[in-house]
């Protein structure tokens, strides 16, 4: 029993490195998402390639490599990061693609009819996007937004490749020394915890902006 | 001096406009002019050019040639051939003198119908919530729908939305109110109360221009009809003589499908 406690607080501290990864991330990249995908529909031809750019190589290479590269080849260039600044800025470049192309679909989900609503009305591209068209998007990327956090959680996983002792590089040091597979089990009810934390969150931010629906 | 009185009158002149989608030309040259006060209804089988006409005025869509006047200042000019649009915010200072009402309301849905009314006035004019918010209830007063104030669109029959986007255009103290087949999308039992709201704007002498099918309505709410076919005006005057006796061919089919 003892034993197990001991196992339980272990683990608990490498859920620290997880949970902060996971919540600085995704403080960063939703915001940062939000503006490539504006910068997406912007119309500006330039901008609008680079971020498709931008996004191609971020969905089209593993996040492992992204990890690797920001840690180990950045400092061949004389930039040279902490482990946790290297894994957070991996993490938040990679999430902010996916993000983006999320927000994207969902902006351009909205009817043309609003748009058109908003201009004969005298609004401007800006006032139009930041009160009618944003605030109705937010309302339908909600279940989506929610499938990537969720990944999101369980990807901060990947750091064990930094030799950074998360939540399940603990758990797993604890198997190795042991022998003993109940780490691992701790390990997964930490992972549902935070998930079941977030299905909630999210179930109540589609109650709160669903309020307006028929 | 009797032309200037008549130029100070004309709130909307529409001269040569031509537009093309694609390969298909949708208006072949449209003169069209609106005085103060003045109830114009635009009458024509789908794809005759009426609602695009009507789009043209606030700039929903471009032209490719012609010129545009709203109260004797030019949304656009045509300089040697070509249609040359006014400065951004000119262009939208005067896309604002006109309200429009669409046939799919496009009400904003995550606000309330208060909300909707008020939302330009903030947004826009910089109004604060004080100022605008008695404004906007006389306005919902007036449609009708005051007690809804506080409810989502979604909460509303389409002739209560379409009521409402009558309301919020307002809100905007417009001078001249675009309609785009108000009552299209509604089923028939709705029309009648955003055409009674529309009669009594009418009555006001609000000048509004009215892409409709509703012949009813342009027979006793409008003061002149305008009928068009393949992107060309065909015909066009006051509804008794228009109805009564239409001189045109095209016309005379077309009402005769209608009535």
């Amino acid at each position: 029993m003892e034993k197990l406690m001991e196992t339980v607080v272990a683990i608990l501290g490498g859920s620290k490195v997880t949970l902060e990864l996971f919540l600085v991330t995704l403080v960063m990249a939703l915001p940062l998402g939000l503006l490539v995908s504006l910068a997406r529909v912007s119309g500006m031809k330039l901008l609008s390639r680079l971020m498709e750019l931008y996004i191609w190589i971020m969905r089209g290479t593993p996040l492992m490599l992204q990890l690797l590269f920001v840690y180990f080849a950045l400092p061949m260039i004389g930039i040279r990061l902490s482990d946790i600044t290297a894994a957070l800025l991996a993490f938040t470049l990679n999430y902010a693609a996916y993000f983006a192309e999320i927000f994207r679909a969902g902006i351009q989900s909205i009817e043309r009819g609003q748009y058109e609503a908003a201009k004969t009305l005298g609004m401007t591209y800006t006032q139009t996007m930041r009160r009618i068209i944003i605030p109705q998007m937010i309302r339908r990327v909600l279940p989506p937004i929610s499938n990537e956090t969720i990944n999101l959680v369980k990807d901060t996983s990947l750091i064990y490749i930094l030799a950074m002792n998360d939540l399940l590089r603990v758990a797993r040091t604890i198997v190795q020394r042991d022998f003993d597979m109940t780490p691992f089990f701790i390990a997964a009810v930490f992972y549902l915890a935070m998930t079941f934390v977030l299905t909630w969150i999210f179930k109540r931010l589609e109650a709160h902006y669903g309020k307006y629906d028929a | 001096m009797e032309n200037m009185m008549h130029d100070h009158d004309v709130m909307l002149r529409m001269r040569q406009i031509k537009k093309r989608f694609g390969p298909l030309e949708v208006l072949k040259g449209i003169d069209l002019e609106v005085c103060r006060g003045e109830v114009l209804a635009i009458i024509g089988p789908s794809g005759s050019g009426k609602s695009t006409t009507l789009r043209c005025l606030n700039r929903l869509e471009t032209i490719d040639s012609g010129s545009i006047e709203i109260e004797g200042q030019f949304l656009v000019k045509s300089e040697n051939g070509a249609a040359v649009y006014a400065a951004p915010a000119e262009s939208r200072r005067l896309v604002g003198c006109m309200g429009m009402v669409f046939q799919q309301f496009n009400l904003f849905p995550h606000m309330t119908v208060l909300e909707n009314l008020m939302e330009a006035p903030l947004q826009v004019k910089k109004m604060t919530p004080a100022e605008i918010q008695p404004a906007a209830e006389d306005l919902l007063k007036k449609v009708g729908l005051y007690e809804k104030r506080h409810a989502y669109p979604s909460r509303l029959s389409g002739g209560q939305q379409q009521r409402v986007a009558i309301a919020r255009a307002l809100a905007m103290k417009p001078d001249i109110m675009l309609f785009d087949e108000p009552t299209s999308a509604l089923d028939p039992e709705l029309t009648g109360e955003v055409l009674k709201t529309m009669r009594e704007l009418a009555a006001e002498h609000m000048t509004m221009v009215v892409v409709t099918h509703e012949m009813a309505f342009a027979r006793e709410a409008a003061n002149r009809v305008i009928f068009m076919a393949d992107g060309n005006i065909v015909e066009q005057g006051d509804p008794q003589t228009f109805f009564r006796a239409p001189k045109e061919p095209r016309t005379q089919a077309f009402l005769k499908n209608m009535l």
